[in-house]
């Protein structure tokens, strides 16, 4: 092997907080392994993004493999490997809202935040030199009555235009 | 025992075995990547896709299924009296079906979609199962024009590499590490057409862990198309310019089944080949790349012997008569015969008869590796004993007449105050301990019988160049009881010879009446002499192995 094995310097381990609703959620599940995914989005509410140091907790709290811990963080779209902007802005590209111009609201927030679209495999390219956000496209947000929508962190806008997306990012950028 | 209408076969199978199974007892190739009976079902690449026909009552008849069924989870019961269809079949599948060869055709056709065809530079070219079903179940063209995924090739572990273009997504190799390992380094990652084999890594492709466990290399072996490549055997030959020889690992006491694959200048690669009760369908990693010995450079080629406190190359006749020379004048108790737990039971037959009839010593000894660690895994044990014979060396060279066979440090201690010992040893350079060194130290005239230069051959007077596993024929005897025969692949390098055949040409030398032509010869004679061994000729034993009466464990 050419390669050498990661060190990790810095091990994860859950705040207070987070250990409480730890163990209150995996007595919830039949077996550990099954509370994979609300575990690491617990991890990733800590640190942003799931870091070898988590997968390696992760794997540890829950005794499975740490590569059937890497197989689910990659799977879903909704973790993160690498940092991410404070506001992760999830624009929705399915069919409802590209009929209702998906495409003007996301060419606006190319725009107005100066950055490119994240790739699932480069977060980077659609985060702002900043930090402060993350511009991303998904699938279906489930919100098709009222396309356009994005979703930013948990919260869902509608019937989206061009002026309602300024005043969101306005919102943002005071906050 | 079900009744099954197979395509136009009548076949009886077994409760509980599934289409693939039944229809390979039967002749009949039910193409598979996924299925492997080694391991969990998942039954994810549809390739095995077959067609149960049902009873539908508004029609009265049989009809074929709605669906096609994967033929691997598809399992063959005794049905109730009252659900046999046509009145007497528990079951009825077509594997030939025009339904079943489209469903085959397609599935391919998706398979090969982001397949690179790059089989001219593929080590698994020619034993692909992903060219074979191709060849004969696959579509001639595709008709995907868009532009192919193209994951890079990743580094797994010391001994495995991952070809990811090649790769048709089987998970044979994750659930080999999660089931028969135990050690989980292998997952999917990422999603649908993107999936992807890998080793736990960081975002930046760091490995977190590596595939290095002492089964790794089973992997490659259970891979069905190119993805996973063994780094030993990379770009060494193309398999289809490969002689193939069953015999049986010497690696440790386990025997595993093995299949030794190589051509006139040596070894290129060692297969496990299955055997229900003793490896299954695996080997570990140990034995697989534990050949290289075999072939190496450094092997003994020539008798050597002491002149001017030196080892000289000589041959043959002037060898045998410095050890006739030196056998001359010593006392009956003044030697010591020592087998090798790394030589064949015909080896050590015929050695305990030379101590007998000719030497008319009764103090035999038993050498071998020094033990190594025992290792257990879910699905497997590789075992301390690094020798392949050490319970069929014991009982051979015992059996003659109630010799006693000297192990350990009673054997040293027979060393230390012997004047001649004939030491036979053999397999990979054994180092020796202190004890050991000392007591052979001792001795006035020591012969050595080895297949590498080591700390053993160092002090040896007369040196004899033996064979190794893989240039004699045999049998081991593994530790639960088994008698497993070993076969000649290459030729011993240089002037040297079997075992067995230096021994009797030394017996002659000095006298002995001893005239055996090859292996099976003497394994009768054993047959004859050792209570035990009455079944054990090699016709008996064949590919299959058999059990002695008397090892249960």
């Amino acid at each position: 092997m050419s390669d050498k094995l990661i060190q990790i310097e810095t091990p994860f381990v859950f705040n207070g907080e987070n250990q409480r609703e730890f163990d209150a959620l995996i007595g919830r599940y039949p077996v550990k392994e099954a509370a994979m995914l609300p575990t690491l989005h617990l991890a990733q509410r800590q640190v942003g993004y799931i870091t070898p140091a988590v997968m390696k907790y992760v794997a540890e709290q829950l005794e499975v493999s740490v590569m059937k811990v890497k197989d689910v963080v990659t799977f879903y779209p909704m973790f993160f490997e690498e940092p991410v902007g404070e506001y992760v802005i999830r624009v929705c590209h399915t069919l409802p809202c590209a009929l209702r111009d998906c495409k003007g609201v996301l060419d606006h927030l190319k725009a107005k935040l100066d950055t490119d679209v994240a790739s699932e495999t480069n977060l980077a390219k659609g985060t702002t030199p900043d930090g402060k956000f993350t511009l991303m496209k998904v699938e279906c947000l489930a919100s098709c009555d009222v396309a356009p929508v994005i979703m930013v962190n948990g919260d869902l806008h509608k019937n989206l235009t061009s002026e309602k997306v300024d005043e969101i990012l306005n919102d943002l950028s005071e906050k | 025992m079900a009744f099954v209408k197979l395509n136009d076969l009548e076949i009886e199978v077994e409760d509980g075995t599934n289409v693939v199974e039944a229809a390979r007892q039967h002749g009949i190739e039910v193409p598979h990547y996924c299925y492997h009976p080694g391991l969990s079902r998942p039954a994810n690449c549809r390739m095995c896709l077959v067609e149960p026909h049902v009873f539908f009552p508004p029609a009265g008849a049989i009809v074929p299924d709605r669906q096609l069924a994967t033929g691997c989870t598809t399992v063959l019961r005794t049905a109730p009296p009252d659900r046999k269809l046509d009145g007497k079949y528990d079951f009825i599948v077509y594997t030939d079906s025009p339904r079943v060869k489209k469903a085959r055709a397609d599935i391919l056709e998706f398979l090969l979609v982001h397949h690179p065809l790059d089989c001219p530079v593929c080590d698994q070219a020619g034993e692909c199962d992903l060219q074979d079903y191709s060849h004969r179940h696959g579509h001639d063209k595709s008709r995907y024009l868009e532009v192919k995924n193209v994951p890079p090739k990743k580094d797994l572990g010391p001994d495995v590499l991952l070809y990811a273009t090649r790769c048709v997504v089987c998970t044979r190799c994750i659930r080999f590490a999660d089931e028969v390992s135990g050690t989980g380094e292998l997952g999917l990652i990422h999603r649908g057409s993107h999936d992807e084999i890998d080793i736990p890594r960081s975002h930046e492709g760091v490995p977190l862990q590596v595939l290095d466990n002492k089964l790794a290399g089973n992997v490659v072996d259970i891979c069905p198309v190119g993805a996973l490549i063994s780094k030993d055997f990379l770009f060494k030959s193309r398999p289809w310019f490969l002689e193939k020889a069953n015999s049986v690992c010497s690696g440790c006491s386990v025997g595993c089944n093995i299949t030794v694959e190589y051509k006139a200048d040596g070894l290129y690669r060692i297969k496990p080949r299955f055997h229900e009760d003793i490896n299954q369908h695996w080997m570990c990693d140990d034995g697989r790349l534990g050949y290289h010995y075999v072939n190496s450079d450094d092997r003994l080629q020539l008798p050597l012997k002491r002149v001017d406190d030196e080892l000289t190359p000589t041959h043959w006749a002037d060898a045998l008569a410095v050890i006739t020379e030196n056998l001359s004048e010593v006392e009956t108790e003044d030697i010591v015969v020592i087998g090798s737990a790394q030589g064949t039971n015909e080896d050590n037959y015929v050695l305990q008869q030379f101590a007998h009839d000719v030497l008319k010593t009764t103090q035999l000894g038993l050498f071998g590796q020094l033990p190594g660690e025992e290792h257990k895994f879910p699905q497997f044990t590789i075992e301390a004993d690094k020798n392949p014979n050490a319970a069929g060396a014991r009982t051979i060279l015992g059996s003659a007449n109630g010799n006693v066979v000297l192990e350990g440090e009673a054997l040293w201690e027979k060393v230390s105050e012997a004047k001649v010992v004939y030491l036979v040893s053999g397999g990979p350079e054994r180092p020796l301990e202190d004890a050991e060194k000392a007591a052979l130290k001792h001795v006035d005239f020591l012969i050595v019988q080895d297949v590498l230069p080591s700390e053993v051959t160092q002090l040896a007077d007369v040196v004899l160049p033996g064979t190794t596993f893989a240039e004699k024929d045999g049998t081991f005897t593994n530790s639960t009881g088994w008698v497993q025969r070993i076969r000649k692949t290459i030729d011993p390098p240089g002037e040297a010879r079997v075992d067995w055949e230096i021994t009797q040409q030394l017996a002659k030398q000095l006298g002995g009446e001893m005239n055996y032509h090859f292996a099976g010869e003497i394994a009768l004679a054993i047959a004859e002499n050792v209570p035990e061994y009455a079944d054990a000729t090699h016709q008996k034993i064949g590919d299959a192995g058999i059990k002695l009466a008397d090892s249960d464990q």
